[in-house]
């Protein structure tokens, strides 16, 4: 029978810090899938998922119970890619990253855009339309369609009500809608 | 028909787009959907955004190295930290007076305490000379020559030990013996004090008993009467005066 999650946090915390690792297996792919959406760069993803499990683990003995263990790591990841995000400077963002930062159209690949568009050249456009979403936002989107969340799961993860959330997500949605409308001809 | 998105239907239609809607949120959010083109068209939108959000997917997760081992794992050093920080005062003065004496001892320091006060001297090469008579005989062997330098550190480790004892409890007879006199001169001091204090009281109730006498001399010769009734005749005389 498996273990569930606060099982595994009850046998940590009695002196089987091993057990932890059964929480990390279960639970690596959606934070590293969090983290990448969010931060759009894989190597500061995978540093973002390892310094969530290594946060979660130290403050173990914090964790009440209260909320489930997906809700307080999926916050712990968040606080984690918002630091990265901020202590990125715009000398270090690449040139197609400010543009996405500033809403910028991409003009450029649009000219690029044939009739027959591949999953790779979506998959670019919605990445690089999600990275140019406020932080608030991105956050709300990925969280429902990656991660799958309800939205009283997200509300009770970013400890928001659930209105806003919801305001959020249609503000998002309106968002990308207007920066990717042009690929809907394409595909 | 509506065909501009000013409705307040923006909750509804996330909870709605996501399934997420109640009962009777649905029926009137299907409602009005068929009256507003608007929002028709949005959720058709929205729809085609999600569609599109869909297409990124991981398709293999990388190897991720999370261990929890280096949080367990901790320096020596800060081991150590907590070591002294939970130690008492008096268990780290003894650590540090023996760690003193250990390093003293290797050094072969000597150490002369006395009532010139603690002089020291290092000698690093002292042990060599202890050794080199033996040595230049080829009798002894080198181990022989270090058991013996071993036993003489130990020797005038206990002379030093006992010398700095013996004179620990000098030094605290001759400051017991201080105290006791300073403790003698303080009583004295109180005694003498509270004496005339005595004095004072007692010279006071001899100018009372005095007066005293003297007053007594006075009504002895006065009449019995004079004396009961000068103090009666008083209040009556008051008395007379206040009815008239």
């Amino acid at each position: 029978m498996e273990l569930s999650d606060t099982q595994i946090i009850e046998r940590t915390l009695g002196g089987e810090p091993d057990a932890f690792n059964l929480l990390v297996r279960r639970w690596e792919r959606q934070i590293y899938g969090l983290t990448l959406r969010m931060l759009g760069r894989d190597e500061e993803a995978k540093d973002a998922t390892q310094e969530t499990f290594l946060s979660a683990y130290r403050n173990l003995p914090k964790f009440r119970g209260e909320a489930k263990f997906s809700s307080w790591i999926y916050r712990i990841a968040l606080n984690i890619c918002n630091t990265k995000l901020r202590s990125r400077s715009k000398f270090t963002m690449s040139l197609d990253e400010q543009r996405e930062a500033t809403g910028f159209e991409l003009a450029a690949d649009l000219e690029d855009l044939g009739s027959g568009i591949q999953r790779e050249q979506i998959t670019r456009h919605v990445r690089r339309a999600l990275q140019g979403l406020p932080f608030e936002m991105r956050q709300v989107i990925i969280m429902k369609e990656y991660e799958g969340l309800k939205f009283l799961e997200i509300a009770e993860v970013l400890g928001i009500p659930l209105s806003t959330v919801k305001t959020r997500m249609y503000t998002g949605l309106s968002e990308l809608r207007k920066r990717l409308e042009h690929l809907r001809e394409a595909m | 028909m509506n065909t501009q998105n000013n409705c307040n239907m923006h909750e509804a239609l996330m909870s709605y787009l996501y399934d997420e809607s109640t009962p009777d949120e649905k029926l009137r959010v299907e409602t009005h959907l068929t009256d507003c083109v608007a929002c028709k068209q949005e959720l058709h939108a929205f729809e085609r955004v999600r569609g599109m959000l869909q297409q990124w997917q991981l398709d293999d997760m990388p190897v991720l190295r999370v261990s929890t081992e280096q949080t367990g794992k901790r320096s020596i050093l800060a081991v150590l930290k907590e070591l002294i920080s939970v130690t008492p005062v008096w268990a780290k003065a003894l650590g540090a007076v023996a760690m003193a004496m250990l390093v003293l001892a290797v050094l072969g320091t000597d150490v002369n305490v006395g009532r010139g006060g603690v002089s020291l001297h290092a000698d690093l090469l002292r042990r060599n000379r202890v050794v080199e008579p033996s040595n230049i005989g080829g009798q002894q062997n080198p181990m022989s020559s270090d058991r013996a330098g071993i036993e003489e550190i130990r020797a005038e480790m206990k002379s030093l030990v006992n010398q700095l004892v013996s004179d620990s409890e000098r030094d605290q007879k001759e400051r017991i013996k201080a105290e006791l006199v300073s403790l003698q001169s303080e009583l004295q001091n109180v005694h003498s004090a509270d004496l005339a204090k005595v004095i004072s009281r007692i010279q006071e109730q001899q100018t009372r008993l005095k007066t005293i006498e003297r007053d007594i001399d006075r009504r002895e010769g006065l009449d019995l009467t004079d004396i009961l009734f000068s103090e009666v005749s008083k209040p009556a005389e008051r008395s007379t005066a206040g009815g008239d």
